[in-house]
């Protein structure tokens, strides 16, 4: 059987359904697109990336495709190849799958908005972009795919425009991205001048790349994947609409900065500083985002965090110098996470628009599928033994305990992953059980199939994704076989620790003491107090020194004070000085004619 | 409306924005009526106080005691400002001198809508004087003190800037 055409061609046909709804209206007048039509275009999509996917497990094969060349300059030219290997033959079915049913459930909560077919088309453009990113073979056509991203995802969140937090939020992310554009670009310029080409070449190469590019990709994976220090804009992205959230800010989106580096881990593998500043950094986002989400009321905002803070798991796993297991978390993830969000979706929208976990409660009994699928998404985050959320999360523990790596990562980490299970359980226990504080009676149901089918489908997947992806994707590297028994289950009690942890505040918030702030939930609440320093701070300085040079450097400075005014003062303090020697006395004069006659006395002398 | 609080919409103030803050914090209705009761008490304990400097000198220690305890994240309610769902639907709002340039076919699918409005409008154009003149002679001298209109004064007289109200877009557009 000729694989590799079979491979091509069915993956050309996939991308070809996909852009069908915008390539036919543009062909014929009468194609009229509507949400629906887009929503059962992926789904034919979804089941034509089957094929490759199923072809290249049971071949075990790649494939590199070249199309077209561009030829730019005489000695560089700009393959337009794509790469069909086992991460992007993997992600194109999973991406397909969470992005038909996030459009199935937007039919239903988009229902009441104008302009819906935009907003699906918006989506599927989205989703082009980021297929384009995964499966390009060249920096080029990723940087397409990346920047393609970073503005459909600008024009997702600002969609409600009139509201001024969606649109300083669509700007956030936009900005942060290009502060990590900035290192891509200067990756992307180290391979042009020194390896002269763009593509991605999977040599395990021996020698040694310079740490400039790298800092530069990590850069990148900041910015993208909301990594401390450049994180603010993923929970400012909550703005946009619950499809939004949960397709590009939890699946798909955020993780193109971790799938950067794992196509590019060739270049990272040998150098130890780059892996140490991922492993430091991902544990450093893992931990901050798990304790922001600790106080959040906001429900899209918990679940953001908890993106985030997976994200930073994810840049562990790269530090580790083990990208297939990052790649295995990516899957695993995009399914409960992209569930979790259209179980929240689901829950305000019943609750016509209330986002607050204090006005939620007793949901159990009004909303049992949502309610169960939520739990269950939940269940799989924090890694509930072989749910999907356990392949990946535990394996990663795992290498990271019998690593010999930094231990205060490790310490970070782990107290991140029991953090994980507090805000989960919490949110769980907070909309589901206890009396309900629901403030209105509204008409509350889950009667309509575009609800209730894409969050089955998705719980089934966050149930068997794991288990399907491990069974048939060998590990390229050797996971850990032998460990003592507890740190087999570190990961296991870590979460158990996390679990009591939350019941037991739960009760404290049952019991009758005064409220009041303290340290820690300030800091937690106010995001670490990140947003409010860091927006000002860089802002205020960078405004205050260009008035400095503009003002007095050179109006001051140069115009003034060594120009006229200068010397103005000199002068003035040279006749000061000289004021005193006028003093009208004739002695004073006659004396200061006899000291200048001797002086020239003596000088023509010699 | 003058522009000053009177002492008791002050206490008024205080003790709404507590509650608030308070409900915020006491997330089971059981433990917030405790407190609110505890609270209410509170209040209520100096609620005969006839001299106004201690009654100023209590609101302004009840004041701090409420800033102290405030909320980090206080409760707002979605369409209130700061709200998640408040402005959202304001970039679909279009003014409605946008009917006017409609096309005349597009126009002729409301045909009675469009027929009305001519009607309308001739009414806006009577009434404007009228409600100008009324606007000028009850507003003081140095400016309007609130952002209130005030009602129609004389028989057969429309409200001021009625126009504005009637027109205004939808809350949640179509």
């Amino acid at each position: 059987m000729d694989f590799p055409l079979i491979l091509n061609i069915s993956m050309f046909l996939t991308l070809l359904i996909l852009s069908s709804p915008i390539l036919l209206p543009l062909l014929s007048k009468n194609y009229q697109n509507s949400p629906t039509t887009i929503m059962r275009t992926v789904k034919t999509s979804f089941m034509a990336s089957l094929i490759p996917m199923i072809l290249s497990i049971y071949s075990n094969m790649e494939n590199t495709t070249f199309y077209w060349e561009w030829k730019f300059i005489t000695n560089f030219k700009i393959p337009f190849s794509l790469k069909m290997d086992q991460y992007s033959l993997m992600f194109f079915p999973i991406a397909l799958f969470v992005t038909w049913s996030i459009l199935q459930f937007a039919v239903w909560y988009m229902a009441s908005e104008p302009y819906t077919t935009k907003f699906s088309l918006f989506l599927l453009i989205f989703l082009i972009a980021m297929l384009i990113l995964i499966i390009a073979n060249n920096m080029f056509l990723l940087f397409i795919g990346w920047e393609g991203v970073g503005i459909m995802s600008f024009l997702l969140i600002g969609w409600w425009h009139g509201r001024a937090e969606a649109n300083t939020a669509a700007l956030q992310a936009v900005l942060y991205n290009r502060i990590g554009d900035i290192g891509l670009i200067l990756c992307m310029a180290w391979l042009a001048s020194s390896m002269n080409t763009w593509e991605i070449q999977q040599h395990s190469s021996t020698n040694q790349t310079p740490l400039l590019p790298l800092m530069g990709l990590i850069l990148a994976a900041t910015g993208k994947s909301a990594q401390f220090g450049l994180h603010p804009w993923l929970p400012a992205a909550m703005e946009g609409p619950t499809p939004v959230s949960a397709l590009l800010h939890s699946s798909t989106m955020v993780v193109a900065g971790i799938f950067l580096l794992i196509r590019t881990h060739h270049m990272l593998c040998n150098n130890q500083i780059a892996l140490t500043t991922c492993l430091c950094m991902g544990a450093l986002s893992t931990l901050f985002a798990a304790t922001c989400a600790l106080t959040q009321n906001d429900i899209k905002k918990i679940i953001a965090f908890s993106t985030s803070s997976q994200l930073g798991l994810m840049m562990v796993t790269i530090g580790l110098n083990l990208p297939q297991l990052a790649f295995l978390h990516i899957s695993t993830h995009a399914f409960f996470k992209a569930m979790l969000f259209l179980c929240s979706g689901s829950i305000i929208h019943s609750l016509n628009g209330e986002q607050d976990l204090r006005k939620m409660g007793g949901l159990q009994k009004l909303l049992p599928t949502t309610t169960s699928c939520l739990t269950i998404g939940n269940l799989a985050l924090m890694g509930t033994p072989f749910l999907a959320g356990f392949y990946s999360k535990d394996l990663i523990i795992e290498n990271l305990n019998m690593s010999y790596l930094n231990t205060w990562a490790l310490l970070l980490t782990l107290i991140a992953t029991s953090f994980t299970a507090t805000y989960s359980l919490r949110m769980a226990l907070l909309v589901q059980t206890n009396y309900t504080r629901i403030p209105s009676i509204t008409p509350i149901n889950e009667n309509n199939p575009a609800i209730t089918n894409p969050i089955t489908r998705l719980a089934l997947g966050s149930i068997m994704a794991g288990l399907l992806i491990t069974s048939y994707i060998p590990p390229t590297k050797t996971p850990p076989m032998t460990m003592p028994l507890a740190t087999k289950t570190t990961a296991i009690i870590i979460t158990t620790l996390g679990i009591i942890l939350a019941l037991e505040l739960s009760k404290l918030t049952h019991t009758l003491t005064t409220p009041k702030q303290n340290v820690a939930l300030n800091f937690s609440n106010t995001l670490g107090y990140f947003n409010p320093l860091m927006h000002r701070l860089s802002s205020t300085k960078l405004l205050n020194n260009g008035q400095n040079i503009a003002s007095h450097l050179i109006d001051l400075s140069w115009y003034k004070k060594m120009g006229p005014e200068g010397l103005a003062t000199l002068q003035l303090k040279a006749s000061k000085i000289s004021t005193t020697l006028h003093t009208g006395l004739i002695k004073t004069y006659l004396g200061s004619f006899a000291l200048s006659i001797l002086t020239i006395i003596l000088f023509t002398q010699n | 409306m003058a522009a000053y609080l009177t002492h008791q919409q002050k206490v008024l103030r205080l003790y709404k924005k507590s509650l608030r803050h308070l409900e915020s914090w006491c997330i089971y209705r059981d433990k917030y009526r405790y407190f609110a009761c505890l609270l209410r008490e509170r209040f209520d304990k100096n609620k005969d106080v006839k001299d106004m400097v201690k009654a100023t000198q209590l609101l302004r220690a009840g004041e701090e005691e409420f800033w102290a305890n405030q909320h980090p994240q206080p409760y707002i309610f979605p369409d209130s400002p700061g709200g998640t769902s408040y402005e959202r639907y304001e970039c679909y709002k279009i003014p409605e001198w946008c009917l006017d340039f409609w096309h005349p076919s597009e126009k002729a699918m409301y045909p009675d809508y469009f027929a009305k409005r001519e009607q309308w409008k001739k009414l806006r154009r009577e009434s404007w004087e009228k409600e100008i003149k009324q606007l000028e002679e009850e507003t003081p001298a140095d400016g309007p003190k609130t952002e209130a209109l005030p009602p129609a004064r004389k028989e057969g007289h429309l409200p001021p800037l009625w126009w504005q109200y009637v027109t205004r877009p939808r809350e949640i557009p179509m």
